[in-house]
């Protein structure tokens, strides 16, 4: 037993004796090896990765944040330019007339005092438009009494009547108006041009008229291609010079059918210029409410009666139908 | 510089050469792990100084291990003397009430190894508070029984040496003296270690 004892005390002894050693080993070894600057050169990089660790965090938000800017800005530049190109490119042909001056001459020749309210408050957006029907339906360019307070037709002849707006087709760019609202206006006889509804050939003479300014204006060219601005299928390029204003105008073949309704043209290119198909009028009056109609049918006239006429004449029976629009808006 | 002219060991020879006590195989695991926990200690909000003392503490748990013989490794020994180095910072760092571990390596994640590293820190544990126990007995016993026994096992004078130095008649005389020494620390430690 205190041998036994004596063993144990002389185990703990040696155990205490051999860490002191070892303690004290480890001390030389670290001191040798600090002289050798060893650890010193590892605790640089190990500081340069303690600051990685410590930073790499707000590290990766900093970067994300830079690529999603960068990235965001690029693609918030393309679009914008994409945009701002088709824009260049594609230009609806409505007039912004607040700045054309009136005639002096149509004011002192209007008696009734219609056209003079006009006059003092100049429309904001012109555009042309023609009749479908003798009774008062009327078609034009969506684009053109988009954001409308009021919308007026003049004629030719310097009649001007009030419009309402019965249908909009905004995917085909189209609206409808009725002008049998206003008590000034008469039925007409019915339309002489009919609507052709076929797909008409490449090359097919054709003309328009319309409004680019406040007389009306003769255009000619032909259809250069079945499809539109960017493949289009709802709509002809047509050689046709056309200007600010001539929106809404017909596009009439050789025979003196409706087989388009100008819509715009093409700003990069010389003579290019867009007119709906005839045939996404029809759908579009098919798909007008029997409700907006207020009753009064929408018939169209399939087969027209200037067939056999000469071109002149043709436009003669022609420009009694064709209107300027007038559009007033609310100035923003 | 140091490395070029040591041999390379591997981690077997260097554990063979720390049993024996090999200054060379102790210099050579020194630097082999060191900058590993010097590391691992500063990326957790630990200084220099506090590596070492971390490293040193590393160090005599596997040195203790490898005397005693009980050293059983079941993983690399780098692994082994992170996932050490690891604990033991981590208790600090637990004292300090920071909670935040970065890991430089991947510690220990085998559910047995994890055991048998607790046990080995256990033990460590236990022979730490037998380290301090002793020092403080030493400290109790007084002179020049302190110094004798200093002399005798730590020391490792003859007895000799330790008669010529304490001016006993003979040896003998010397032993006798010893052994009441050895006596007097023994109810000291053992009346501390055994109230535990």
């Amino acid at each position: 037993m205190n041998m036994d004892e004596e063993k144990d005390i002389e185990n703990a002894l040696r155990t205490y004796s051999e860490r002191i050693e070892f303690k004290q080993r480890l001390a030389r070894i670290q001191a040798s090896a600090d002289v050798n600057a060893y650890p010193v050169e590892t605790e640089q990089s190990g500081q340069i990765r303690a600051l990685w660790r410590t930073y790499r965090t707000t590290l990766a938000v900093a970067a994300s944040a830079a690529i999603i800017t960068t990235f965001g800005s690029i693609f918030l530049y393309r679009s914008y330019q994409q945009s701002h190109q088709q824009e260049q490119q594609y230009r609806l042909l409505s007039k912004e007339i607040q700045a054309v001056k009136y005639s002096q001459r149509k004011l002192l020749s209007d008696l009734n005092g219609r056209g003079r309210a006009l006059s003092v408050n100049p429309a904001q957006v012109s555009g042309s438009g023609f009749m479908l029907t003798g009774d008062g339906y009327f078609v034009t360019n969506n684009h053109i009494v988009i954001g409308a307070d009021s919308v007026y037709v003049q004629s030719t002849k310097g009649d001007v009547y009030k419009a309402r707006v019965v249908y909009n087709d905004q995917a085909h760019d189209l609206a409808f108006l009725q002008l049998c609202d206003d008590s000034a206006f008469r039925p007409m006889p019915p339309v002489p041009y009919g609507f052709n509804a076929r797909p008409s050939d490449l090359g097919e003479r054709v003309y328009t008229l319309g409004f680019p300014r406040e007389e009306i204006v003769y255009g000619e060219g032909y259809l250069s291609s079945g499809t539109g601005y960017r493949g289009d299928s709802t709509a002809y390029q047509v050689a046709v010079g056309v200007n600010p204003g001539n929106s809404g105008g017909p596009l009439l073949d050789e025979g003196g059918n409706i087989i388009g309704i100008i819509s715009g043209k093409q700003t990069t290119l010389e003579g290019v210029s867009f007119a709906i198909k005839t045939n996404y009028l029809l759908d579009a009056i098919n798909a007008i409410p029997a409700d907006s109609l207020k009753g009064q049918p929408l018939r169209l006239n399939r087969k027209g009666g200037l067939m056999n006429l000469s071109r002149k004449q043709q436009i003669k029976r022609m420009q009694e139908y064709v209107y300027q629009v007038k559009v007033f808006k609310h100035k923003e | 510089m140091k490395e070029s002219r040591l041999p390379v060991l591997t981690d077997e020879e260097l554990l063979i050469g720390l049993a024996d006590g090999s200054d060379n195989a102790l210099t050579h695991l020194y630097q082999r792990y060191f900058p590993m926990v010097l590391y691992f200690v500063t990326s957790n909000s630990g200084s220099e100084d506090d590596a070492k003392d971390i490293y040193q503490e590393v160090l005599i748990v596997l040195y203790e291990k490898v005397r005693g013989g009980s050293l059983e490794l079941h993983c690399q020994l780098k692994t082994y003397l992170y996932s050490i180095g690891r604990r033991l910072w981590l208790k600090q760092l637990a004292q300090r009430s920071r909670f935040m571990v970065r890991d430089v390596e991947t510690p220990v994640s085998d559910e047995f190894v994890n055991g048998q590293i607790s046990d080995d820190l256990a033990g460590h544990e236990e022979r730490d508070r037998q380290f301090d126990l002793m020092a403080d007995s030493l400290n109790r016993l007084g002179e020049p029984c302190r110094t004798l026994l200093e002399d005798f096992y730590i020391e490792h004078l003859s007895m000799q040496d330790i008669t010529e130095k304490f001016g006993y008649t003979n040896t003998d005389n010397a032993k006798t003296q010893k052994y009441k020494c050895l006596m007097r620390l023994k109810r000291l430690f053992f009346s501390e270690y055994k109230q535990d």
